[in-house]
């Protein structure tokens, strides 16, 4: 560890930090929060729970109670730990809940693994939904694929390898202000390219939370 | 918002920023709406690189749970105050009952139904040592002086001497209230005699 780091705020006191105002009850904070590990907890969840359109409603029961617990979290794990349990218990009982359903229901066991296995019957989610999700990801991709090479490489050091700035700086042979500027720029790139998108997706959802 | 205030926000998501910047930044991203929105958007730069084949990509979740979290507390407490409402109102429904329930046995109580019939006006009123009989009770108490007859192995000689050494001139006889209130000719002495004990 470099003298360096000592002064800075840590990922884990930066959870903690923001767990703490949460706590407290400012709800933006909160909501760093949850996007901070939306899609961890989306992909831990998709372990388990095998359709899609049933994902993210989990995710968002997930942090619901991950909101309601939040008195009760005294940071003895990570915050993320702790997240992954509620996760991995949420799911879960999800599935039991749901195959209680089916019981219920009646619905043959022949019959119900066809729904679970036909991806036509799983997609249950709006046209438009799926449309904007889809393009988006598309959006995505294409503004990835068409970053500068040190900036691609760095930012993918970084989001997907988990490298921190000093790892990426020993491994591009640059700098670590470099790093810094290399990283930032990647993701002000793509946010240039998705914020149209994101802006009208913005300006649907809080009509449709006006009404 | 400045291209400095951008890099600051993508070095705070990756634990590369000061600890006093991180705090000062922080306090500004609860109440500058564009430094979340960059927030949110860079992590959906990493969602989307993070993002694993069977699951969907998340974007904004946190707005989605938040506005749910603010329903959720605006509904229990308004379900809270209907329940209430309605509590209130059983509550003072039923003490209003009870009182009136109260009011109309203490009413029966203290002034028994008097029957028109002759037979149960001598049976029940006439008597000074009757007692009260509840006006639905189904085994009415008579007094009658006691009698022996129903015992057959009693000789005539034995039974009048019982008479004449029984201080107590009345007994307790109990009738069924459904054969009092039939006419007297159809009470015969050998059904209240079945009626009767001794």
């Amino acid at each position: 560890m470099k003298q360096d780091d000592n002064h800075k705020m840590s990922e884990k006191n930066l959870d903690a930090e923001l767990v703490e105002q949460a706590q407290k009850g400012h709800m933006p904070a909160f909501e760093m929060l949850v996007n901070r590990y939306q899609q961890r907890v989306a992909n831990v969840i998709a372990k388990l729970v095998k359709d899609r359109s049933e994902i993210e409603d989990v995710a968002q029961e997930v942090f619901i109670k991950v909101f309601r617990a939040l008195p009760r979290f005294r940071g003895d794990s990570s915050f993320y730990t702790w997240v992954y349990r509620i996760a991995i218990n949420t799911a879960k009982n999800h599935l039991v809940a749901k195959s209680r359903r089916i019981q219920n229901t009646q619905v043959e066991y022949e019959e119900a693994e066809n729904f679970s296995n036909n991806e036509d019957h799983r997609n249950l989610d709006t046209p438009d939904a799926v449309y904007a999700r889809g393009e988006l990801e598309q959006v995505m991709s294409k503004a990835i694929s068409q970053l500068p090479e040190d900036l691609k490489t760095a930012i993918i050091l970084r989001e997907v390898d988990g490298l921190s700035y000093d790892e990426i700086a020993e491994e591009m042979g640059c700098p670590i202000g470099t790093v810094r500027s290399r990283i930032f720029r990647a993701r002000d790139a793509i946010d240039q390219a998705l914020r149209p998108l994101l802006d009208t997706e913005n300006n649907r959802n809080e009509h449709v939370r006006s009404i | 918002m400045s291209d400095q205030s951008k890099q600051n926000i993508s070095e705070l998501m990756d634990g590369e920023l000061s600890r006093d910047c991180s705090r000062f930044l922080l306090k500004r991203m609860n109440h500058d709406v564009d430094f979340r929105r960059s927030w949110n958007h860079y992590h959906l730069l990493r969602s989307g690189l993070q993002q694993d084949q069977q699951a969907p990509l998340m974007s904004d979740l946190g707005a989605r749970v938040v506005q749910r979290l603010q329903n959720e507390q605006l509904q229990p407490n308004n379900e809270r105050n209907y329940r209430s409402n309605w509590l209130k109102a059983i509550t003072g429904t039923a003490i209003a009952a009870s009182v009136a329930l109260v009011a109309v046995l203490s009413f029966n109580q203290n002034n028994p139904v008097i029957n028109d019939s002759p037979m149960l006006a001598s049976e029940f009123t006439k008597t000074s040592k009757q007692l009260i009989n509840p006006p639905n009770a189904s085994v009415a108490r008579v007094e009658q002086t006691p009698r022996y007859s129903r015992y057959p192995d009693v000789t005539p000689q034995i039974q009048h001497y019982l008479l004449d050494q029984n201080t107590q001139q009345m007994v307790p006889v109990y009738y069924r209230v459904n054969y009092l209130q039939r006419p007297q000719n159809q009470l015969s002495a050998p059904q209240i005699r079945a009626y009767t004990e001794e």
